[in-house]
């Protein structure tokens, strides 16, 4: 069995690395990572057991998953809302036109700018409005929106 | 065995990497089962399910959807067929809803449209189906908004694409049409050849008045030239006579000349073969003069 050299593992992390291009499934990156690691760990100890660097390189690239969940990935913001359903529309404020006067009786709520095809929507709200409040969209309920005073 | 055993352990890693992180493009959600229910919907982005327990039930496509609503014929208030066909964008704005609150949310909602579509030109005259398009539509939003919004979908709009007249009723109306433009046209020939009557018939009156007008003026200088021309015999006669006076025997003479030239001239003429001559032709004269 012929010795396995540091660089071999960091010119095979690099390839997975560079494969991550062609197949962009974000996770043999990390396995790259983590031989990159193993090759860098076996400048220092070079007699490392194969079974070890194995197991080395499973670590370091769980390593790296985790990491990138744990630390990175809150930095992720939505860049945009565009076709992401209800989530484009919550958060929007419009102007109460016709008051809401819960448990029972809908509302109507204007928006500057049309919401999913419509100015107009019927909406309810946990406590009574007035025409003329502003409010928030919660969250969308069938054809009625679940709103909050702002 | 250490070396198979590491290795083994190394494929386990990897594929626990590979099938728990999943990357979901913008414009999709993907609803995620535990265990076969419901657990949660990931959003577009990197996202981590646990292997083994964890399975990607539905990809939903969260961006407008629009349904081509297949042509169908609908049958009209007054009896007449109309074909029709509409488009219609939808939206999932509750992914879990739309997977699991119904089989097929697209063939459902197609249906939908079609049914409210012939029940909406049902309750509509034919002519005013063709005409008040608008209406048809926001009817057919409205009609079919609830029904779609416990599937948490949302009906952004639907289209009349088309609404056109079968074959048969286009063929009566252009009969139609063109019947009343053959009436038009007849009546418009009709009243252009009464104008024409009308104005020919003053012409003829005209002309018959200017004519008559013409007439009676000439038949005016007619009586007044008679009547010129009768005074002037009467002023001619006055003037013979006045003349004449006593002195006859000139007169007498001269009338005698013109008798014996006038006998002269019908004996000379070619049909007169036969001349009766006075016998005495002083006394003929005498008596034209009336003595």
């Amino acid at each position: 069995m012929t010795e396995i050299l540091w660089w071999y593992w960091v010119v095979f992390g690099l390839v997975l690395v560079a494969l991550e291009l062609v197949i962009p499934s974000f996770t043999i990156i990390w396995f790259g990572l983590g031989a990159c690691c193993v090759g860098l760990l076996m400048l220092p100890f070079p007699t490392l057991p194969l079974a070890g660097q194995l197991l080395l390189w499973g670590g370091f690239s769980t390593l790296w998953t985790v990491l990138w969940f744990r630390r990175f990935k809150p930095y992720m913001t939505d860049r945009t809302k565009a076709g992401m359903s209800k989530d484009a529309i919550i958060g929007e404020t419009g102007i109460v036109i016709q008051a809401v006067q819960p448990p029972h009786v809908k509302g109507r709520i204007r928006f500057v700018v049309p919401l999913l095809g419509d100015e107009e929507w019927p909406c309810i709200c946990d406590e009574a409005l007035k025409a003329g409040d502003e409010a928030r969209v919660l969250d969308i309920e069938g054809h009625v929106l679940r709103v909050a005073r702002k | 065995m250490g070396f198979f055993l590491a290795a083994v352990l190394m494929m386990l890693v990897f594929l626990t990497i590979f099938l728990g992180v999943r990357i979901v493009p913008q414009g999709y959600k993907f609803v995620v089962q535990r265990l076969g229910k419901y657990h949660k919907t990931l959003n577009p982005g990197l996202n981590f399910v646990i292997p083994y327990l964890d399975t990607i039930a539905y990809r939903v496509l969260t961006k407008d959807i629009s349904l081509d609503i297949p042509s169908q014929e609908v049958i009209t208030k007054d009896n007449a067929v109309i074909m029709t066909n509409a488009i219609a964008f939808i939206s999932i704005i509750d992914p879990p809803k739309a997977v699991y609150g119904i089989d097929n949310y697209s063939i459902a909602i197609t249906n939908l449209v079609q049914t409210s579509l012939r029940s909406i030109v049902g309750e509509m005259n034919l002519d005013d189906a063709l005409s008040s398009r608008d209406m048809i539509k926001t009817r057919l939003k409205e009609a079919i908004s609830d029904d779609v919004a416990a599937w948490g979908i949302v009906v952004k709009t639907v289209e009349i694409q088309d609404i056109k007249p079968s074959q048969t009723m286009q063929m009566a109306m252009e009969q139609q049409a063109a019947a009343e433009r053959t009436r038009r046209a007849a009546i418009t020939e009709a009243e252009g050849k009464k104008a024409a009557a009308v104005l020919n018939a003053e012409g003829a009156k005209e002309a018959a008045i200017r004519e008559s007008e013409g007439n009676l003026e000439a038949s005016r200088r007619d009586a007044e030239a008679k009547m010129i021309l009768a005074d002037a015999t009467r002023e001619a006669i006055a003037r013979v006579t006045a003349a004449i006076g006593d002195k006859q025997l000139p007169a007498t003479y001269l009338l005698g000349e013109q008798y014996v030239k006038a006998v002269r001239d019908l004996s000379a003429s070619g049909n007169a073969k036969m001349v009766v001559l006075p016998s005495d032709v002083l006394q003929a004269v005498k008596g034209l003069l009336g003595k």
